[in-house]
């Protein structure tokens, strides 16, 4: 999955090439970054740099100066001291991946990397799928936020992610590319009716049926206890009052006006909002239901089942 | 990493949008401008001071009030300023100081367009180029010392732009790069080839110092006021005593009754139509004398000069690499010399024996309407002599060594025609031009081939060996064509005998002349022990630095690798005749096994290391503890817990079964009770010295596989 969409990103390479290539490339997730996983490729500054050292040599040799002759050795050492230094700056790095909780269509899913490793790290840049970050890694560990843009509902796989690192001199870029098989769920994005959501009774959700005593608890509404009943027995008790029935409803695809996408856009809307007020509710899409429940579970189970909602054909059943 | 750093440097280099530089990135790159700025300074304009905190002010004036950037119109007038500046100081573009000045102009005009890290990255990578230019000014140990401070921060400002985000980081960063790759460098160095030139590039324009090829009154007292370094020497063998350190350089032939001038091979040929190669000619050994009466072999370290002239004591016979040797038994290179080098020279210390083919007559020339009276006194002189050359100059020396004559840095000048005569009967003070002169006008006058040499006498030894010959060092004297061979007079070494034994500044009179330019120079202070002591120590420390560095070019790399060859030979003959037996294949294989007893230490290493780790670990130890009883029919039972099987034991281990008790409660100690990190230890080496105690105390007759546990 992932290698596909890492093809799809840059369709350069026939794809069965690139996929055996990408296979052999990349370092996986939770693993040290291994010896053969990490890649050099000198920056142009690098080769500039190249050029520096030839032509200090050059300087040196036509006019017999020894300096410069040292001065090119010096910086050409110190090239190849950059490879040694760059490489171990990214060797063993340990990278993990904390998926966003939520992430809507449309705005932006905050992936988060966490690197581990024994020594401290400088200026590690990560990429992934436009989104940059840079992380340094201190006592062990280090973490970024990628901000990444999340253009389509459902089930997404990542692109993979790149870690890289151009320290200590910018002359040389070691990359590494790490596999791994996280999905991001995106949400459809919220889209408001256009007449307002008709709400029927049921918004005063004051309990008021008295329904019996129960033991006093610490943290209980003064107003609450049964100040009469502890006078006749010593014993502190707090009146329960049972709930009313809160609105209940379904919410229905096939009520909805618009394109498919539009549709769940919708819903998606009219959960939040019921998510909100505390509401009791149940979805019905075509060819799936879910059952009417409230809370945090249910919100989260709805706006899944939108997300993976499979979209009927536009213009086919309105 | 987290250690309190000054709050001014923990900006990053890079400000948040990723590309602009933040202030504290443009003063890193100024303070590195300035560095490599101080290194040109001593020999470029200093107005150029100016120019770099101009454009500095104008980048903190544009950042502090927000304005925009430089535009283009003002970029061209600063290039355009530059460029007129320079042109107004040096006359022209082209030439090399003209050169540096535009290298050094744009590096610091850079700034004012620097405004990304590219921008930067390009600015430290001409810093880079323009501190290698800094040494064609020098190449001593205070410019390498500087460069290398300049290289460092240059160094690290680009740590800085790589993302350092701190002080310290960037300075351990750097110190790591300078420090790891120094000995690659150093073997880079020393092994890399030397090549000539490739192409001609343009050349600093030295000035001329040492000696002029045109000898007229005043020009030995110029070089008496300077105490720049002529050349260093090292001979190899005998060195020279006081009075035999004439160097030559310089034949002057030329007498036109005012002064004498160098007649080069080139005039000569053109003046007396022969071919050029009858002057001079191109080798490694001299093709007009023999070789075998050299006396001196020395090592000369040259300084740059712009004319190619080479000194020698004596005449010169042979040399390291192809020279120019002059029929008038002197030396030149084949160019001028750009930087200080080496050349190995040998030479017979004493005039030359061939005759020089420009012919007597040449050297008997004379204007006949100067100097009457000094002709009359070498009539007369010749009378008294009988006609004998000899007699003739050694009562002309004589007359020189009687008073009122006398030694002087500051004689009265002569402006007259007649000179000689001026100097001979009228001031009758001078220095060794005058009498060099006046020596060589009266030996002509009587017929006898002369020449005046113009070159150094002297030098400084100095106590490691190496004699050091500057500029107040110069000297003229005369040769005379006698008996087949040319002969070495000195009438300076009549007049002031001291200046011979003991150079120039020895001499009375001089003393306000001797060094009247140098007014701060060390070798003043000759007289004050300890400052002369750190003046020969640093002069040491530079020559050595000259030598070994400096002068390492073709010659000394190949004898450097000869050397090294020669090491590893001797090495390698070592170990053979270590190694029992003769020829290649005992030593392969007495390498060989070394290499196998190498790797096998490195894996008994390994093993201790190991096995000491393992001795921090009590699971491991008593893992092993139990296997060992398990061989000797101790086993545990299936299920049983390390602690319980030890202690079921322990009754029947007889002497070794107080030691597993304890071992059984180190043991649970250590696995369950939450210990200190130090008991802990203290444990852990209790329990390895009580499985030990078990091991040496069990019973032996309990060995066997009697099943006795199980």
């Amino acid at each position: 999955m992932s290698v596909a969409t890492a093809a799809a990103t840059r369709p350069r390479l026939p794809g069965r090439l690139r996929h055996w290539w990408l296979r052999r490339l990349a370092a996986s997730l939770e693993h040290p970054l291994p010896q053969r996983r990490l890649f050099l490729i000198p920056t142009r500054f690098g080769l500039g740099w190249a050029v520096l050292v030839v032509v200090l040599l050059l300087f040196g040799i036509n006019y017999q100066n020894s300096l410069a002759y040292g001065l090119a050795f010096w910086l050409f050492s110190v090239g190849v001291v950059v490879l040694l230094r760059g490489w171990l700056n990214l060797l063993g790095v340990i990278p993990g991946l904390r998926l966003p909780r939520e992430a809507f269509a449309g705005g932006e899913a905050r992936l988060g990397v966490v690197l581990r490793a024994r020594r401290d790290r400088t200026a590690l840049e990560l990429y992934c799928d436009g989104a940059r970050g840079r992380v340094d890694i201190v006592d062990g560990l280090g973490e970024a936020e990628l901000a990444l843009p999340t253009l389509r509902r459902g089930a997404q796989a990542l692109p993979w992610l790149r870690i890289e690192t151009r320290w200590p001199l910018g002359l040389v870029r070691v990359v590494a590319w790490v596999r791994h098989d996280a999905e991001l769920l995106v949400w459809p994005r919220p889209v408001e009716e256009d007449e307002p959501v008709v709400r029927h009774g049921g918004a005063g959700l004051e309990a008021s049926d008295f329904a019996g005593l129960r033991r006093f608890q610490p943290g209980d509404s003064p107003g609450r206890v049964a100040w009469k009943q502890w006078s006749r027995t010593g014993v502190l008790a707090t009146k329960a009052f049972s709930v009313p029935p809160r609105q209940q409803l379904w919410l229905d695809y096939a009520t909805c006006r618009g394109d498919p996408e539009r549709r769940l856009s919708v819903l998606c809307a009219r959960v939040l909002a019921h998510h909100r007020a505390g509401d009791r509710y149940g979805l019905r899409l075509l060819g799936l239901t879910l059952a009417q429940g409230e809370g945090e579970a249910q919100r989260r189970r709805a706006l899944d089942a939108l997300a993976r909602f499979p979209a009927p054909r536009s213009g086919g059943m309105a | 990493m987290s250690a309190p750093r000054p709050a001014r440097l923990a900006a990053p280099a890079v400000l948040a949008d990723g590309r602009g530089l933040s202030g504290g990135m443009l003063r890193q790159l100024f303070i590195g401008q300035c560095m490599v700025l101080a290194l040109h300074l001593a020999w470029m304009p200093a107005w150029l001071v100016a120019l770099a905190l101009a454009v500095a002010g104008y980048r903190l004036v544009q950042l502090r009030r927000r304005l925009p950037r430089a535009g283009i119109l003002l970029r061209l007038a600063a290039v355009g300023g530059l460029v007129l500046a320079l042109w107004l100081q040096f006359g022209t573009l082209g030439t090399m100081d003209g050169l540096v000045g535009l290298l050094l102009g744009v590096y610091l005009l850079k700034l004012l367009e620097t405004h990304d890290r590219r921008d930067a990255r390009v600015v430290v990578v001409i810093g880079l180029v323009t501190t290698a230019v800094a040494f064609l000014h020098d190449q001593g140990i205070p410019m390498a010392a500087g460069a290398l401070l300049a290289v460092a921060w240059l160094l690290q400002s680009l740590v800085w732009l790589s993302g350092a985000t701190g002080l310290r980081q960037a300075w351990r960063e750097t110190a790591w790069l300078l420090a790891l790759s120094a000995p690659l460098m150093a073997v880079l160095f020393v092994a890399f080839p030397r090549l000539g030139p490739l192409w001609s590039m343009p050349q600093m324009d030295r000035a001329s110092t040492g000696l002029t090829d045109e000898i007229s009154p005043g020009d030995i007292a110029e070089l008496s006021r300077s105490d720049a370094r002529a050349f260093r020497a090292r001979f190899e063998g005998r060195e020279p005593a006081p009075d035999e350190r004439y160097w030559r350089v310089y034949t002057l032939s030329h007498f036109d009754g005012i002064r004498w001038s160098r007649a080069t091979p080139d005039q000569l040929a053109v003046a007396l139509e022969r071919p050029g190669d009858a002057f001079v000619r191109e080798g490694s050994r001299s093709p007009w004398q023999a070789q075998d009466g050299a006396r001196f072999s020395a090592e000369l370290l040259l300084e740059p000069d712009s004319r190619p002239w080479r000194p020698s004591l004596g005449t010169p016979l042979e040399s390291d690499s192809r020279q120019r040797y002059l029929a008038d038994g002197t030396l030149e290179g084949l160019t001028p010399l750009s930087s200080r080098s080496l050349l190995r020279l040998s030479s017979s210390g004493a005039p030359p024996v061939n005759p020089d083919p420009a012919g007597e007559r040449w050297h008997r020339l004379l204007p006949d309407d100067t100097n009457p009276r000094t002709r009359t006194l070498a009539e007369r002189l010749w009378r008294e002599s009988g006609g004998d050359p000899d007699a003739y100059l050694e009562a002309m020396m004589a007359r020189f060594g009687e008073a009122p004559y006398r030694y002087t840095l500051s004689p009265p000048r002569l402006v007259g025609e007649h000179r000689v005569d001026d100097f001979l009967f009228d001031s009758q003070a001078g220095y060794c031009t005058y009498y060099a002169s006046a020596a060589a006008v009266m030996a002509r006058m009587a017929g006898i081939p002369a020449r005046v040499v113009a070159g150094f006498l002297g030098g400084e030894r100095h106590p490691d060996g190496h004699f050091t010959i500057r500029d107040y060092d110069a000297h003229a004297w005369v040769e005379v064509w006698r008996e087949g061979a040319w002969r070495r007079l000195d009438p300076t070494a009549v007049i002031a005998p001291e200046r011979i034994e003991q150079g120039p500044q020895a001499v009375d009179g001089g003393a306000e002349t001797f060094l009247a330019d140098a007014r701060f120079s060390p070798l003043r202070m000759r007289e004050v022990g300890w400052v002369n002591h750190l003046r020969l120590e640093w002069e040491r420390l530079e020559y050595r630095w000259q030598r070994g560095v400096i002068g390492y070019q073709r010659e000394s790399r190949r004898s450097l690798m000869a050397q090294l060859v020669g090491w590893w030979r001797e090495v390698w003959a070592r170990l053979d005749a270590l190694l029992p037996g003769r020829g290649a294949m005992t030593t392969a294989l007495g390498l060989m096994a070394m290499l196998v007893v190498a790797a096998g230490l490195v894996l008994l290493a390994r093993r201790g290391w190991q096995h000491h780790r393992r001795q921090r670990d009590e699971r491991w130890l008593v893992g092993s503890l139990q296997a060992w009883l398990a061989r000797h029919g101790l086993a545990a039972h299936a299920g049983e817990s390390p602690a319980a099987h030890l202690r079921r034991i322990a009754p029947q281990a007889g002497p070794a079964g107080r030691a597993l008790e304890e071992c059984a409660r180190d043991l649970e100690r250590l696995a369950y009770a939450p210990l200190e990190e130090a008991e802990r230890r203290q444990r852990r080496r209790r329990l390895s010295h009580r499985v030990a105690e078990v091991r040496r105390r069990l019973p032996r007759q309990r060995r066997g596989p009697s099943g006795a546990g199980a």
